[in-house]
């Protein structure tokens, strides 16, 4: 009888997981065991972390790194194509700063790209030592107060001047000049333009310039965050989007949104369209207001009562239920709170349109609010833990290190708890987008994710209130704590810990929670079809570890590793100090 | 960039003034095959006859085109329209705003009244049918209180009529 149901289960994998993450299903896909596993065996903390560790596909440049790659890009063209670094310019600008394409139209068509971007083969000189009039001033001048583009078209110094410094204040157009006259296309080089502009445009110019790079160019864009000057080179293809800038915010290269992994860039925008309030307001109203029978402005009722008044001056008085005036009613309908009119005509059928309707829409407000409103406090939480780590960086560190007698360099682990925080508060909230979307029919699927999300979310509690209370009870003694190696070991345990809940549940979620299939798939050889959460933690506990995580369980220092969170515990101890799973 | 309705009441610069006397004493010799300047002592608006050329759907009809320069032409477009009643013409609207790139975003300061005129001849010239652009209605009614043609932004029809 499930066979329908495992049917539909798989297709939605497929569909969830779409080839933004497709990177991470490969390693996954290969057996039904594959996430037990990866779980026991990640306290080996090394390249397999995928947070920190995956290699970098990005570069962070600030204005001089900018100018040196674009000068970088103009030499190399020039060079290539055996032309002025002007030209180059001109060419590498026309074909968004992409020194592949330039060269590929280049050597298919030279002719046509000349004629597209208007580099002529040979530059033709003004005639020499005549008198010219001026093409738009129509003044006389000689030669020597003329200037032209490689065209020829004589122009007077004062009107050249006008005519760039008009495109410059004109906006970036003025990166792609002609010669003014209507039957010419020829370029105008970044030379003439430099040399003939006044100081103020010329800097308005090269920041057009600067920025032209960066924006016209596929593989750049500028940091997101109100105020910063750094942009982002993107290597397209392989690993994520998420971006790290050098001012510490984290976005999304792709949406250039907030950094939101493991959530795709659809259900983000789909999120934040969702949130803005106007929809979210005509639900409310649906679902809380009906409009005054009399007058027809809408009603809100917030108190049980059935009898309504409208507001002055229409003042009517109704059943809420049925609409009807209040005079029709009283103990014999049935009294303040029921209405034996409506539950009659509810019956025949005659409300029942817009009676579901309006109940659909108070459930769905009512889901929606649950997740928006778990959504926003992860963000307000992650916002506080921010300003906390900053604090803790610029004040308390030192100050713990006077009053524990610890240098600073044996605090790393304080900051790292912090950085834990923060970055898990905003995994954590994007989960409950996530969630949100979570086709309500999938329900292995929604217990597996609530119960990832809920194991990492209690970790994450236990870590935050470590780091935030106990923490503050050793900044304020008098000397060194006796037990402050104890709390060394616990918050970087819980860090540690803590970063494995949300591995876990990062992988389940960019992996499309294709995991109840591999567990679907395992309990029905069983003959049961009991997957996800409730089983999950016992299947884990009798999951046959491989050999060589087993061996790793004691280190050396005689700390065993607790085979269901990874913490290192004290030989002595029998049950885990972090998650008391038993040794 | 100022608005053209606005830099068009602002006097003429010296190069514009220098620029349009220069442009008027051309076309006094030598003018373009179609038109009348109708002398006034303003140099800053220029009303100019137009008479459909022989042969084209305009044949036999004559229309007004109103020009006015703003204190920056030429560096700057004039601004031409058609004085109302204007050319049955599929990108003239009725209110006289001419769809024209030349007029906006090809304007170039090498250009001359003369040569506008000129094009907009040929525009006319080439027509096939004498009817509005689709979108006149809405477009003249956005234009009520006195806005520009150069303040619309403008993408331009085909061509080819
Ligand atoms: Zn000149
Ligand atoms: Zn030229
Ligand atoms: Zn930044
Ligand atoms: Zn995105
Ligand atoms: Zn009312
Ligand atoms: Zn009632
Ligand atoms: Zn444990």
């Amino acid at each position: 009888m499930d066979s329908e149901d495992d049917m539909h289960d798989a297709n939605d994998v497929e569909s969830v997981d779409d080839d933004f993450y497709s990177g991470e299903t490969a390693m996954e896909s290969d057996d039904g065991d594959a996430a037990d596993y990866e779980f026991i065996d990640n306290d080996s903390d090394e390249d397999d972390d995928p947070v920190s560790h995956r290699s970098q596909n990005y570069t962070i440049l600030n204005e001089a790194d900018i100018h040196l790659r674009q000068e970088d890009n103009i030499k190399k063209i020039s060079s290539i194509l055996s032309i002025s670094s002007d030209e180059a310019a001109i060419l590498l600008r026309h074909y968004n700063w992409s020194v592949s394409k330039v060269n590929d139209e280049w050597f298919a068509n030279e002719e046509k790209v000349r004629r597209i971007v208007g580099l002529l083969e040979e530059s033709r000189a003004l005639p020499r030592g005549k008198e010219l009039t001026c093409g738009i001033c129509f003044e006389v001048y000689t030669c020597d107060k003329m200037s032209s583009a490689a065209c020829g078209h004589p122009f007077c110094v004062t009107c050249w001047q006008g005519y760039i410094s008009t495109a410059i204040n004109d906006g970036p157009g003025c990166l792609m000049l002609r010669c003014p006259d209507p039957s010419c296309g020829a370029a105008i080089g970044q030379d003439m333009i430099i040399k003939l502009v006044s100081h103020d445009d010329r800097e308005k110019y090269e920041r057009y310039f600067l920025r032209s790079f960066v924006e016209d160019n596929r593989k750049t864009k500028w940091c997101p965050a109100p105020g910063c000057d750094y942009a982002v080179d993107f290597i397209v293809g392989g690993g994520t989007f998420d971006v790290t800038c050098r001012c510490s915010y984290s976005f999304c290269w792709n949406c250039t949104e907030e950094a939101h992994r493991p959530v795709d860039c659809d259900t983000v925008s789909k999120w934040i369209r969702k949130n803005s309030a106007e929809s979210e307001n005509m639900n409310w109203i649906l679902a809380n207001s009906k409009p005054c029978p009399k007058c027809k402005r809408p009603i809100e009722k917030n108190q049980g009562c059935m009898h309504i008044t409208c507001t002055p001056p229409c003042k009517f008085e109704f059943c809420w239920l049925c609409l009807g005036a209040w005079s029709d009613h009283g103990e014999r309908t049935g009294g303040f709170y029921a209405c034996n009119r409506y539950e009659a005509a509810k019956q025949e059928g005659v409300y029942d349109d817009t009676e579901k309707r309006r109940e659909m829409a108070k459930n769905s407000l009512e889901r929606y609010t649950h997740f928006y409103e778990r959504w926003a406090t992860n963000q307000s939480s992650r916002q506080k833990a921010l300003a906390d780590l900053q604090q803790m960086q610029n004040i308390h560190l030192e100050k713990l290190s006077d009053k524990q007698c610890q240098p600073e360099s044996q605090l790393k682990f304080i900051t790292e708890a912090w950085l834990q925080i923060v970055e898990c508060r905003r995994v954590l909230k994007w989960t409950y987008a996530y969630g949100y979307y979570l086709p309500a029919h999938e329900h292995a699927k929604r217990q597996l994710f609530e119960y990832l999300q809920g194991e990492a979310e209690s970790g994450l509690e236990r870590l935050h209130q470590c780091a935030e209370k106990e923490l503050y009870s050793y900044l304020n003694v008098d000397g060194p704590s006796k037990d402050f190696n104890e709390f060394r070991m616990k918050l970087a345990g819980l860090t540690s810990v803590t970063r494995n809940y949300f591995e876990n549940l990062v992988r389940a979620l960019e992996n499309g929670l294709s995991d109840v299939d591999a567990r679907g798939g395992t309990s029905r050889t069983g003959g049961s079809r009991g997957l996800g959460a409730g089983s999950s933690k016992n299947s884990r506990n009798k999951g046959a570890a491989p050999p060589a995580a087993r061996s790793r369980n004691i280190d050396d220092s005689g700390h065993w590793s607790c085979e269901y969170c990874t913490f290192a515990n004290v030989r002595s101890a029998n049950v885990c100090q972090m998650c008391q799973h038993r040794r | 960039m100022t608005s053209p309705s606005a830099s068009s009441r602002k006097v003429l610069s010296k190069i514009a003034t220098n620029r349009l006397q220069k442009e008027l004493m051309e076309w006094q010799v030598n003018p373009p095959a179609g038109f009348k300047h109708k002398v006034t002592d303003n140099l800053q608006r220029w009303v100019i006859e137009v008479n459909g050329a022989p042969g084209t759907l305009y044949a036999n009809e004559t229309f007004q085109l109103q020009v006015d320069f703003p204190e920056h032409y030429p560096m700057e477009a004039p601004q031409v329209i058609f004085v109302p009643p204007a050319p049955l013409h599929p990108h003239i609207y009725s209110n006289g705003h001419i769809c024209l790139d030349i007029l906006y975003d090809s304007w170039s300061p090498a250009m001359t009244v003369s040569s506008v005129c000129i094009s907009i001849l040929s525009m006319l010239s080439s027509s096939t049918s004498k009817q509005r652009p689709a979108d006149d209605e809405r477009y003249v009614k956005n234009c009520r209180n006195g806005r520009s043609p150069k303040e619309t932004r403008w993408w331009f029809h085909d061509d080819k009529v």
